[in-house]
């Protein structure tokens, strides 16, 4: 490249007086008119209209242009419209500037004429610089896996897992626990309509099981992950069950087994055996044999005979995928003992309360006592306030509790129970409002308390006493009998330590999974081809985790569809000739985009994985042979624009 | 033009997703600062090496200023402001053994809207610098 | 009237019929919710249609000034995203066009006409300079700016538009020709020769992402919003504080004084059965946060009071930004406003329930009254479905047909909706649905043709 005559057409825009109003755009021209290499210096009205690319394309052609740089407003907005100008042009897109002269200069500077078009120049100058060291690059063109992991069998990784199915593309859908559905099947009835939380899931298992593309692993985790976008490679560990053969085969057998161990199913409502189904439709329908928990397997053995298989192993199956979409999920909040009240007996949260009436199929008894009088505690485990700096505290809002709570109350309403409401700020929003007026309209008594007065739960016979300061009557002090207090616990994210490390994502300060841009790019994570849906990156309720999920479905569906997706050449590349293996690139890179590598004929020196790296540079600073640059911003390239913007601007 | 006067000249470097989509928001809020500042757009402020700031200290300029990310960094997020402070301890070591007073080099995080932060920081730095006049090799 | 029938009136008729086109999927609104479905099908390989009714695609987002609760500039984030789908090679735009008719002739078989609007600027040739919009002597007020600020009848939409090309307002336009001879372009760019053009798209999957409009504040009459000219809306206040805003300054509109006691009455126009809108807007209260929060900034000796029902900081992050503008001073009284009256130089008495004292009634002085309008549907879309029904709930938002399903799947199967469409929501969950329609059109579609 460097024997070929460097031609540079420079563009310097007006911005329709963007600009110019405020740079002497006329004399920036004549600045750089006599730059080295520049053949055209023109000034444009409007740099981006077509009629001012198709002069660029014209110029390229008529006077052999092989570099240009057009200065206008920020980079952001016309890079890429210039880019594909030069490319048009038959130029590769890379030997191009764009300088910032609009919003870093002229919008910034309208106070001096004649500050701002010497800084102009010297913008303009450094663009040419720039160019001038500039090598034509290519996008990385990677081959991509039409297959997508889905990690996490609730109703998030359910949508997202049958939504890219549905277009043809192989999923494989891992689940740590022994059974799909995640959290849902746990709920008695959701708002708005009231369906069953195992229907929803078993809605969506359904249509799952019937497909021939999708791969189901329950009980199942990563074990390893490695890869980068559209090319993941991850070993997944399957965990035995021990039981060969459906819960109807041996439900009869397993009801003889004693009920010993507390049911996470239930929130320690009930116990259940060491044999376990957690429900009825629960998927797979195999039982799983709950080794840690069982004290004496003869007998197991005994009663199930054939059925039961202790000689299983785990498993290790290995995939290859494109994409990733992350769906692990929330626990509910687990208050402390003694937190309004939790661990007496007759106060339960709202998850509890969902497990008490679809046992009591919909009716709500607590140790067969019929219950007249409920109070709902809201904002349990959310919206907590900070004392010092390292305790871990919920400070966010939960989102879905208020409407939960608004809906099962309007069902305990309609058998007559009265309900009381312990709030800070009603949120039923949206339609969910509707919730909340039907429940005051039946009667629900609202009382709002102060976040530094918390109401206190105490027994009062075989009754509790709720003692409240209710801001809603000017701080009058209440105390409320009733039989049942409800704390309205908020969401908190499934903890996956192991599984962060491996994938390399990171959470925020709440402990959620944190996206790359909230508004842009709401279901991605830094990682390219790893995405986030549902409630393990903010608490959301279930048409929300929908949406999410298939929004992440479509994110990895843009990977995965494709044969070949396009990286941007802007990577770090090593000189091997150079490298002196410090191996300093290898300890900064966060991505782990460099490893050694034995070129032929030089020996081991270090090698950057272009589609893993992601072109932050971090490693160039630390190079002491300057092995490792950056292409697309070459050491050469940041000297030359130095040097440039440097030397006296006469005007 | 005041050229070779008292005026300093200051390097900017700036980032690509972050801080300079912050000085381009401080040139869309019309506010004014100092008009010798060339900025220079780089992926990340990490990838300052210490001897770039040097090259800029030799050749023409007389501050150099780093708009970093911060912990909101799109590569190394949190690890960002520890790397890159750690180059500045290099860069201002590296420019006290080549004669040349470490202050001329200054870092502040600012984000994509920091547009009257920006405008403070560079602000400050430039009186900073013209109060050290213009570069001189063993100054220090 | 419909669009095509106003024309038609206007024209005598004189329409031009294109001949069919043929995409994937059809997305009807350029807002952020459609500019994400379109740029997630267009990068899976779908080609893609997008029709917006405006001179400029965008939507609602591009006008305002922050975003909650990360504070980020809303059109420093839209228009990067406007660009990149006005370049993408696999969508093609239908700017300042109307969808008429909708025809489903079976599944994956979508018939659509779009009427385009002519602009009567020729867009291969105008620049969008300006020089006409300098030249035009007729001035009305910008839409875009909510009336605070003129345009002309000849104009560019707005400084980031995408396209950004110039318009001519008929309804406003005295044809005095100054514009045609203004126009730096040979021939000049400005062409009252264009006529409309109907569209005839054959289309495999739709989706609707048409957005809302505001409520119409005027409706609650105890507040005198359009009486009292100091009783503003809060989109006016997102106008006076965002980057590219009118006057450069906040002021109050009857004397042009920088305000110092500004309060915001949330809820008007939603959760309030006496117009007919039960539901919650989702967005108020925190779009008022966010404002207040700017207020402070621009105004540092301001006093902001913020009048609401329950404060609903139900996102991700927006509890901490509620519990951080409590922390800047904002003040909050929790009470319904009663009524409004106004004093003789301007300033206001708000009279409110204060329900945290009582409830007993109170008064307080303000010199600017922020109304903070809830969200409405936009009606028009489900009546150009032909022999089909689109079902909306009874407010009028589309009306999914499982919502703890497939919460984008609108009751016409091939139909599917994103965004506020839908129902009131912010920025996130309207990127969000814009995807989550995206999948749902690309798996619809790939059913329908068998690819599996």
């Amino acid at each position: 490249m460097s024997e070929e005559e460097l031609r540079i057409g420079v563009y310097v825009c007006h911005c329709g007086g963007n600009i110019s109003d405020y740079v002497d755009v006329k004399k920036v021209v004549e600045a750089i008119k006599g730059e080295p290499g520049v053949v055209v210096a023109k000034d444009v009205m409007f740099a981006c209209s077509d009629s001012s690319q198709n002069e660029i394309i014209n110029d390229v052609k008529e006077h052999n242009l092989n570099r240009v740089v057009v200065a206008s407003c920020s980079p952001k907005l016309h890079e890429l419209t210039f880019r594909e100008t030069v490319k048009r042009a038959g130029l590769n897109p890379y030997l191009y500037y764009h300088a910032n002269i609009r919003e870093h200069v002229s919008w910034a500077h309208t106070d001096t004429r004649e500050g701002a078009t010497e800084k102009a120049i010297r913008h303009v100058r450094a663009a040419i610089a720039y160019v001038r060291n500039a090598k034509p690059l290519e996008p990385i063109r990677q081959k991509t896996m039409h297959a997508v992991l889905v990690i996490g069998g609730g109703i998030a990784g359910l949508r997202a897992a049958l939504d890219l199915s549905r277009t043809g593309l192989n999923v494989y859908l891992v689940e740590r626990s022994p059974f799909l559905g995640g959290r849902t099947p746990q709920l008695y009835r959701v708002y708005p309509d009231g369906r069953r939380g195992a229907d929803i899931v078993k809605d969506l298992v359904s249509e799952l099981i019937r497909r021939d593309n999708v791969a189901i692993y329950t009980n199942a985790e990563i074990k390893s992950f490695s890869g980068y976008i559209g090319n993941f490679e991850v070993e997944v560990e399957i965990k035995p069950r021990y039981i060969k053969v459906p819960y109807d085969e041996i439900k009869e057998k397993i009801k003889e087994l004693p009920d010993e161990i507390p049911d996470e199913f239930n929130y320690g409502l009930t116990k259940r055996k060491v044999i376990y189904y957690p429900y009825e439709g629960a998927f797979p329908r195999i039982p799983v044999l709950d080794l840690d928990h069982c004290s004496d397997v003869e007998t197991i053995k005994e009663l199930l005979g054939d059925a039961v298989d202790l000689e299983q192993k785990p498993e290790t199956v290995k995939l290859k995928v494109g994409a990733v979409i992350v769906a692990t999920g929330f626990d509910p909040y687990e208050p402390k003992e003694g937190e309004f009240g939790y661990g007496r007996q007759g106060v339960v949260t709202l998850p509890q309360l969902h497990r008490l009436m679809d046992l009591g199929n919909g009716e709500l008894k607590l140790n067969g006592r019929e219950i007249r009088d409920v109070a709902f505690v809201y904002c349990v485990g959310s919206r907590q306030k900070k004392s010092s700096e390292e305790e871990e505290v919920n400070e966010y809002c939960s989102r879905y509790c208020c409407n939960a709570a608004m809906y099962i109350s309007s069902l305990l309403m309609e058998q007559g129970i009265r309900t009381y409401h312990i709030f800070r700020d009603i949120r039923t929003y949206g339609r969910h409002e509707r919730m909340y007026d039907e429940v005051s309209r039946k009667g629900g008594i609202f009382i709002k308390y102060n976040e530094d007065e918390p109401p206190e739960i105490e027994e009062e016979g075989d009754k509790l006493l709720l003692k409240v300061k209710d801001l809603l009557t000017a701080g009058e002090q209440l105390e409320i009998p009733v039989d049942l207090v409800v704390l309205v616990t908020g969401m908190v994210p499934r903890k996956t330590p192991e599984l962060d490390e491996l994938l390399r994502i990171s959470r925020g300060r709440d402990r959620f999974y944190v996206e790359v841009h909230p508004k842009l790019r709401p279901v991605e994570t830094a990682i390219g081809g790893i995405f986030i849906a549902g409630a393990c990156q903010a608490p959301r309720d279930i048409c929300e985790t929908l949406s999410s999920a298939s929004a992440a479905a479509s994110k990895a569906a843009t990977v995965t569809l494709r044969d070949v997706i396009e990286l941007e050449p802007f990577k770090a590349e090593v000189d091997p000739n150079i490298c002196d293996l410090s191996k300093k690139c290898i300890e900064i890179c966060p991505y782990e985009a460099i490893e050694i590598k034995n070129y032929e004929g030089i020996g081991e020196k270090a090698w950057v994985n272009k589609a893993k790296c992601m072109g932050c540079g971090a490693c160039v600073a630390v190079c002491p042979t300057e092995a490792i640059q950056l292409n697309g911003l070459t050491n050469e390239q940041i000297r030359a624009m130095i040097e440039a913007a440097g030397k006296e601007v006469i005007i | 033009m005041n050229e070779g006067g008292s005026e300093p000249l200051i390097l900017v470097f700036s980032t690509n997703t972050i801080s300079d989509p912050g000085i381009d928001f401080t040139g869309l809020m019309h506010l004014h600062y100092p008009t010798r500042t060339v900025i220079v757009r780089l992926p990340c402020s990490s990838m300052v090496r210490p001897q770039f700031v040097l090259y800029a200290l030799t050749h023409g300029f007389d501050g150099v200023f780093i708009a970093a990310d911060g912990p909101d960094c799109p590569y190394l997020a949190a690890a960002c402001v520890d790397i890159t402070s750690q180059r500045m301890a290099e860069a201002q070591n590296l420019l006290k053994e080549n004669g040349i007073k470490p202050e001329r080099l200054a870092m502040a995080g600012i984000c994509s809207v920091c547009a009257e932060p920006f405008v403070r920081s560079i602000k400050a730095f430039y009186d900073r610098i013209k109060d050290l006049g213009k570069v001189e090799i063993g100054e220090v | 009237m419909s669009v095509k029938s106003w024309y038609e009136r206007k024209y005598y008729g004189e329409i031009e019929d294109l001949p069919e086109e043929e995409y994937d999927v059809l997305v009807i609104g350029g807002g952020i919710a459609g500019i994400q479905a379109a740029l997630d099908l267009g990068d899976m390989g779908f080609k893609v249609v997008l029709v917006e009714k405006e001179p400029s695609i965008g939507g609602f987002m591009y006008k305002l000034s922050k975003t909650f609760p990360t504070m980020d500039c809303a059109s420093c984030i839209a228009t990067p995203r406007m660009a990149q789908v006005f370049h993408h090679p696999m969508i093609d735009l239908l700017i300042y066009s109307e969808v008429e008719e909708i025809e489903k002739k079976g599944e994956g078989d979508f018939r659509v006409k779009v009427l385009e609007k002519p602009r009567f600027v020729d867009s291969s040739r105008c620049t969008g300079c300006g020089q006409c919009e300098l030249a035009c002597p007729v001035i009305v007020p910008h839409e875009y700016d909510w009336g605070l600020a003129g345009r002309k009848a000849v104009y560019i939409p707005f400084d980031t538009a995408v396209p950004r090309i110039a318009v001519v307002d008929l309804d406003h336009c005295i044809y005095c020709g100054q514009c045609e001879r203004a126009c730096p372009t040979e021939p000049p760019s400005i062409d009252f020769t264009q006529v409309p053009k109907i569209h005839h798209l054959k289309v495999g999957a739709i989706i609707i992402a048409t957005g809302f409009h505001l409520f119409d504040a005027r409706l609650k009459e105890n507040y005198h919003f359009g009486e009292y000219p100091n009783v503003i809306h809060a989109m006016h206040m997102d106008r006076l504080l965002a980057p590219t805003r009118p006057y450069h300054a906040i002021l109050r509109p009857s004397d042009g004084k920088e305000p110092n006691n500004i309060a915001y009455i949330l809820c008007v126009g939603s959760r309030d059965k006496t117009v007919n809108n039960p539901n919650c807007s989702q967005i108020c209260c925190m779009y008022s946060i966010k404002q207040a929060q700017l207020i402070m900034g621009a105004l540092p000796l301001a006093d902001v009071t913020i009048y609401y029902i329950d404060i609903r900081a139900f996102g991700k992050a927006f509890e901490e930004f509620y519990q951080q503008a409590k922390d800047m001073g904002i003040m909050l009284v929790k009470g319904r406003v009663a009524k409004i009256e106004q004093k003789e130089n301007g300033d206001l008495i708000v009279w409110y329930e204060d329900i945290e004292n009582g409830g007993k009634l109170c008064k307080a002085e303000h010199d600017l009254v922020v109304l903070s309008v809830g969200l409405l549907p936009n009606k028009e879309i489900a009546n150009v479905f032909k022999g089909q029904k689109l079902e909306v709930d009874d407010v009028g938002w589309i009306k999914p047909v499982d919502e703890n399903a497939n919460p984008v799947e609108t009751s016409i199967r091939g139909v599917f909706a994103a965004g506020t469409a839908l129902g009131p929501k912010d920025i996130p969950d309207s990127v969000i649905e814009g995807g989550a329609a995206a999948m749902q059109c690309a798996a619809y579609l790939s059913e329908v043709r068998g690819r599996h």
